[in-house]
């Protein structure tokens, strides 16, 4: 069906026309005071991220162990025995499963989440807080609650609950390489939700009501409202959010970490905890620093591939 | 003519570029944490980095400074493990650690090599270590740290649990371990429980046994090729998975950590635990009124303990104060020191001359533990023992699944030392 009287969907942007008319008018006092903020955080930049990226650049071709100051030069070998490594596999395996499930899930759940709170209903205000509060705690401690929460044995909480409801026998949530998998990701998407579903909340409550009113003259249905209105006009909030989450579950530590340590085996160790485990405590700094380059360079990669497509469905839809 | 070098445009711009330009630089060396020295201050103080907690170390180190009015006592602390071993690490690299630190063995390789620790060998007190403490830091015949303690691990039981399927004496042999873990489960009692995010202790106690069996050169002799992890690990591996094999303990425990296990245990929900001697006073504190007691691994060829030298003082080759640190350490490892630190920790001491009073649950432990009749892998294990660590025990939990086979695991353990090694 064709929405003939809905006005053209622009995505929200921000407004900076008149930024841009305060340029031309005052350019030389904005551009001493731009640079008077972006010196410290260029400073910051730079001693925080460009000299310990060269550094590991040129640790990883090295045997530097985190002690010797003098570490012999050592070519790929490095980076060739990353893909010797099967923990290094698994670790990569694991945690392209963890940001692609996490981000895709999380999606999924928090856009009708969104929809949801954005309705009027008695409590409102309770139901978003409550959403959003496992955003809140650290996550540190929020894997530990979950670890007391899904403990395999039968005195955990959610085996007592299960055997008492169904005589089931302990079901070994983090103890079995499948279920420990599964057990993080769904912790994740609890965690995460709330947060993402306040994110496109913002974004909803953008979206002008005339473009309802005039779908709903046209006799377009809660569906078409959806799919014609609603979801263009969230692909910024889109972009935004996956962006995120791939770029936090790519990198992700703390919640695997205290939920399962990176085992059973290695079927939850990610690459950050190869990082921090290779790098420090086996000091192994060389080996890390190949995998922080590959790493850096796989981010950026799917960083850059994710911006373009969202990008072109921005373009499509606007 | 006008002269633009003093006009107010031109003052006002160099001012604020003086102040950004500080801002800057204050910025850049607030971030590289350049200024003031983290050493040593004067010349009669001495740092310290301490393992232990400040509850811990605080009346040992409050002696001293009665002693030694004189000596400025600065004194730091850090979370072991791996956040002791990296801030150390750092503070190695900036020239900035402490006069006296800890070396241990999951640093102990890289700060003998790296030469970073002061040779011991010549201090006159240096008889007064037990002589496994010694061994344990000492490389080409220099001593490079002072190691007061050591800890025990073997398998804790609940004596109650145990009377009620007619246990009366240890098992002396490993079937007879697990012929008792099926009497308990047969009687409707968890028999065991190990935490799966360590290395096991009665894995350890088997290979150790192993170990013995090779007199006592079987780690050396694996680095050096003359045999393999294939050859020694195999047996014990076999061995040690009968618990799972057999149905005898959960595999669930590929996912619990020491916490959790201890837990049950102070639940009397199990009646076995493989534990540290370390665990015994949280366990005492938290069930008072259960009758423990340690019993050793029970194999093949005997009984045998795991365990460890603990972390020893070493001394800063940098060190500002050298004298100062070196009566630092004195004093740690004298009848005083020890004493005061015995009183804290419930540790078992191995110094000459001190004998601490224990807990008899410890009593069958305390002799071997004294005279340095323990193994554990990861401390006799002559190079890149934490990164063979975490691999042997992402191993065991695949094992503990039943994902692979001790034969596996062991030629994995094989590989991964070829790897690491550059072979």
């Amino acid at each position: 069906m064709a929405l003939s009287t809905t006005p053209d969907l622009q995505p929200l942007q921000p407004q900076t026309s008149s930024n841009r008319t305060l340029t031309r008018k005052r350019p030389h006092r904005l551009s001493v005071t731009s640079w008077v903020f972006m010196a410290p955080i260029a400073v910051v930049f730079v001693v925080l991220y460009v000299i310990p990226m060269s550094q590991s650049l040129y640790y990883s071709f090295t045997d530097f162990d985190g002690y010797v100051s003098n570490p012999a030069f050592v070519g790929f070998d490095n980076y060739a025995e990353l893909f010797k490594d099967p923990s290094m596999l698994s670790a990569l395996g694991y945690t392209i499963f963890y940001a692609v499930s996490t981000t895709i899930l999380v999606t999924v759940t928090a856009i009708p989440l969104a929809l949801t709170l954005n309705r009027k209903f008695f409590g409102r205000n309770l139901v978003r807080s409550a959403f959003f509060f496992p955003a809140v705690p650290s996550v540190a401690i929020l894997g530990l609650v979950w670890g007391f929460i899904l403990n395999p044995l039968g005195s955990g909480v959610l085996n007592s609950i299960i055997r008492s409801l169904t005589g089931l026998g302990p079901i070994p949530w983090l103890s079995d390489s499948t279920l420990a998998q599964l057990s993080t990701v769904a912790v994740t998407i609890w965690a995460l939700t709330g947060w993402h579903a306040v994110l496109y909340l913002a974004y909803l409550q953008a979206i002008p009501a005339d473009y309802y009113e005039v779908s709903k003259i046209d006799g377009a249905s809660s569906w078409q409202s959806f799919r014609y209105i609603t979801l263009p006009l969230l692909i910024p909030a889109m972009a935004v959010s996956q962006l995120l989450l791939m770029t936090n579950g790519l990198k992700v530590f703390d919640l695997p970490f205290t939920l399962t340590r990176g085992g059973p085996g290695f079927s939850t160790r990610t690459l950050t905890q190869s990082l921090i485990e290779d790098g420090i405590a086996q000091s192994r700094v060389g080996a890390a620093s190949a995998l922080a380059v590959l790493f850096l360079i796989v981010v950026g990669l799917v960083v850059l591939g994710q911006m373009a497509l969202s990008n072109a469905l921005q373009r499509k839809y606007s | 003519m006008l002269n633009h070098t003093n006009s107010p445009q031109r003052r006002r711009k160099t001012s604020l570029r003086l102040t950004v330009l500080g801002a800057v630089v204050a910025a850049a060396a607030a971030l590289t944490g350049c200024g003031s020295s983290g050493g040593s201050g004067s010349e009669n103080t001495v740092s310290f980095y301490s393992w232990d907690n400040e509850a811990s170390m605080k009346p040992v180190l409050d002696e001293f400074k009665k002693q030694n009015p004189s000596i400025d006592l600065k004194v730091s602390y850090g979370t072991p493990v791996q956040g002791y071993i990296s801030t150390l690490q750092t503070r190695i690299n900036s020239g900035t650690a402490a006069d006296v630190f800890i070396i241990t063995a999951e640093n102990k390789t890289e700060i003998m090599e790296g030469g970073f620790a002061k040779d011991l060998s010549g201090e006159p007190w240096i008889g007064n270590i037990a002589d496994a403490a010694k061994a344990t830091y000492t490389k080409d015949g220099k001593v490079y740290g002072a190691a007061t303690a050591s800890w025990g691990g073997g398998i804790l039981y609940n004596k109650d649990l145990l009377a009620k399927v007619g246990f009366t004496n240890p098992p002396e042999t490993w079937d007879d371990f697990l012929a008792l873990c099926k009497k308990l489960k047969d009687a409707g009692i968890t028999p065991f429980y190990e935490s799966g995010d360590g290395m096991p202790v009665s894995l350890a106690a088997l290979v150790g046994l192993q170990n013995e069996a090779s007199g006592g050169t079987m780690d050396a002799d694996i680095w050096a090729g003359k045999t393999s992890f294939a050859k020694t690990w195999t047996e014990p591996l076999k061995d040690w998975s009968e618990l799972f094999k057999q149905d005898l303990v959960s595999p669930s425990v590929a996912g619990l950590t020491g916490d959790q296990i201890t837990s049950e245990f102070q639940r009397g929900s199990v009646a076995m635990i493989g534990t540290g001697s370390w665990a015994l006073g949280s366990i005492q504190k938290a069930a008072p009124d259960m009758k423990l007691e340690f019993m050793p691994v029970p194999g093949d060829s005997g009984t045998y303990w795991a365990g460890a030298v603990s972390p020893g003082y070493a001394v800063n080759a940098k060190a500002k104060n050298p004298e100062a640190a070196e009566k630092l350490v004195e004093f740690l490892q004298s009848k005083t020191g020890v004493e005061l630190y015995q009183k804290q920790n419930a540790a078992i001491t191995t110094t000459k001359d001190f004998t601490p009073e224990l807990d008899p649950a410890l009593s069958s432990m305390v002799p071997a533990v004294r005279d340095g009749k323990f193994y554990l892998p990861q401390v006799t294990w002559p190079t890149n023992s934490a990164a063979l660590n975490s691999e042997t025990v992402s191993l065991l939990q695949q094992l503990i699944q039943g994902q692979t086979t001790p034969e596996k695991v062991a030629s994995a353990l094989d590989a991964k030392l070829a790897s690491l090694q550059g072979k």
